[in-house]
């Protein structure tokens, strides 16, 4: 679904973000994406997300060289990727309904599906009752989940979310993460960057970890992991 | 479209009707039109001002403009006022004269000639000018005889009426012709420099538009960088994000149109009694013209292609310049 080969991210002032990385996140997976802050995770989003293009190397989805994609291209391509944010980036002066529908409306769907598929998707996160609600009526792991909602609702085969669940207690964080398993229990990949050690250890799942922006580990997460304290293992 | 997933399904690839995305392609430009309407109405008083601004900012081309047409209308009367003037040679009679004033009245230049023999002349200065009995003790008449030639309106413009003096000149009766077009010509003159003065306010002004419109469109750009940013994350093409913010800028144009013509109406209201006065002071009788349907037509699209431009510049500066960073 997403391979990295040889992927190194220079900024503009000599930052060195990604250095020479390799790895590679199967279809239909769910991986974490680890590391301290300034690892490099957020780079590597951006680079799948093309907010970024590569220094050297290239970046695959579903097979296609993203250094192919013209500018012009992009908007097309990343309407094959959900988004999930941090903050979750709604906008607080439309009602939940009118956020989730964007993507819908950008695509130019029928009122009528975008009705259907914005219920159907606020259903699937647990919302459905809030849909004409304003945002600012919600708590934080709601707008989370309208955020999750609105990333799925144009069903893309990959879903990216950047800390996830940064800003919520741990109850609300692990309910989120179901929400994750059973998007990828329907064939959804998932690649989820957080620095929350805890929920990775519940969860059995492939984890990156990043140092320094070089790939240091690429396994299943232990827990043994907590304990090294991202120290390199080699 | 799907680029990275060539299974995906998008709704317009769905659609199987043909012309189905032709309709849908319009249907959804006039969603934004309108949605754009609603998006000025939020702001009410902000969006009135905009278009006052650019109301009166076109409000004075458009005034000078009836103001030239008008004095376009008087100066039409007063062209066929041109009359030239013949004045004959001393030595030629009442029948010499006669057969000259038949010659000229074949030309097809002409409208009319008059004969006005030097013992008219002389009669009439002495009635008009007051020094009747001093003109008594004149013993030969000083003044010539005249012909009054009156051109067809096809010649009575300066150049016409010019064209025919010389013409006429060529008579051999004739010691010299006079045109009296001089104040005419000093009328084209200044309506000349008018016409230019106005041409290049209205063009400043007009410029003043395009630049107030793009500051506006940008300012409101700005102002949703956030919504920007997230649309542009979920896929939204450059000229989806742009599109609402011309709908904006041609709304602006257009409502500024509507109130550059009000303005000028109740300008046209408000000077019709003074002009009515001077044209009685000129004996003519003429109504001042407001703009005709057609002039309103053109004032109004004028006013939308403006603000669209306006808008499109900041569109194309700034929509293409937000990218969404730091936040992923």
């Amino acid at each position: 679904m997403i391979r990295f080969e040889e992927v190194t991210k220079v900024y503009n002032g000599g930052q060195q973000a990604l250095n020479r990385v390799n790895f590679h996140l199967e279809a239909g997976e769910m991986a974490f994406l680890t590391g301290h802050s300034g690892a490099g995770k957020s780079t590597l989003l951006k680079l799948v997300a093309m907010m970024e293009r590569p220094t050297s190397g290239q970046v695959y989805i579903n097979g296609h060289n993203l250094n192919k994609i013209t500018k012009k291209q992009i908007p097309f391509a990343r309407r094959d990727i959900g988004m999930i944010f941090q903050n979750h980036r709604l906008l607080m002066d439309r009602s939940v309904f009118n956020n989730v529908a964007i993507p819908l409306i950008i695509e130019g769907y029928h009122l009528s599906d975008i009705k259907r598929r914005v219920a159907a998707s606020l259903d699937k996160v647990g919302l459905l009752s809030k849909l004409n609600n304003m945002p600012h009526t919600l708590s934080g792991g709601e707008l989370q989940r309208v955020g999750i909602a609105r990333a799925i609702v144009n069903k893309p085969p990959l879903l990216l979310a950047d800390e996830p669940t940064g800003n919520l207690d741990p109850a609300l964080s692990l309910e989120t993460m179901r929400v994750f398993e059973e998007l990828n229990s329907v064939g959804v990949a998932v690649l989820i960057a957080t620095h929350d050690l805890g929920l990775i250890a519940r969860m059995k799942y492939h984890t990156f970890t990043l140092n320094q922006g070089q790939l240091i580990q690429d396994g299943l997460s232990s827990t043994d992991l907590q304990e090294s304290e991202f120290e390199p293992v080699i | 479209m799907s680029l990275l997933f060539k299974q995906r399904k998008s709704p317009a690839a769905s659609s199987n009707v043909p012309g189905h995305r032709v309709v849908m392609f319009f249907i959804r430009h006039l969603q934004q039109a309108f949605a754009s309407i609603g998006e000025l109405w939020r702001m009410p008083v902000a969006s009135l001002l905009t278009m006052a601004v650019i109301g009166v900012s076109l409000a004075l081309p458009v005034t000078l403009h009836l103001l030239l047409k008008n004095s376009e209308h008087l100066r039409g009367d007063w062209d066929n006022a041109a009359q030239i003037s013949l004045f004959l040679k001393d030595n030629i009679d009442q029948k010499q004269a006669q057969k000259v004033v038949n010659r000229i009245k074949l030309y097809p230049q002409v409208n009319d000639v008059q004969y006005i023999s030097s013992e008219q002349a002389l009669g009439e200065f002495k009635s008009l000018s007051g020094f009747g009995e001093a003109l008594e003790y004149l013993d030969t008449n000083p003044l010539p005889s005249l012909l009054l030639v009156t051109p067809t309106t096809q010649y009575s413009s300066p150049e016409g009426a010019r064209d025919l003096l010389q013409k006429l000149q060529l008579q051999p009766e004739v010691a010299f012709g006079k045109l009296d077009i001089t104040w005419l010509e000093k009328l084209t003159a200044i309506i000349t420099l008018l016409e230019d003065g106005v041409s290049s306010l209205g063009a400043l002004l007009l410029l003043s538009v395009i630049l107030v419109l793009a500051n506006t469109i940008r300012l409101a750009i700005l102002n949703r960088r956030e919504e920007i940013e997230v649309l542009k994350l979920v896929g939204a093409t450059n000229d989806f994000i742009r599109r609402p913010f011309l709908y904006t800028g041609i709304w602006y144009g257009l409502i500024g149109g509507l109130i550059a013509w009000i303005i000028v109406s109740l300008i046209l209201i408000w000077l019709e009694g003074a002009f009515v006065m001077l044209a009685d002071q000129f004996g003519t009788e003429i109504t001042l013209a407001g703009l005709d349907f057609a002039e309103f037509l053109i004032l109004i699209a004028l006013s939308s292609t403006l603000g669209w431009l306006g808008s499109y510049l900041s569109v194309m500066r700034h929509v293409y310049e937000i990218e969404p960073e730091n936040q992923l």
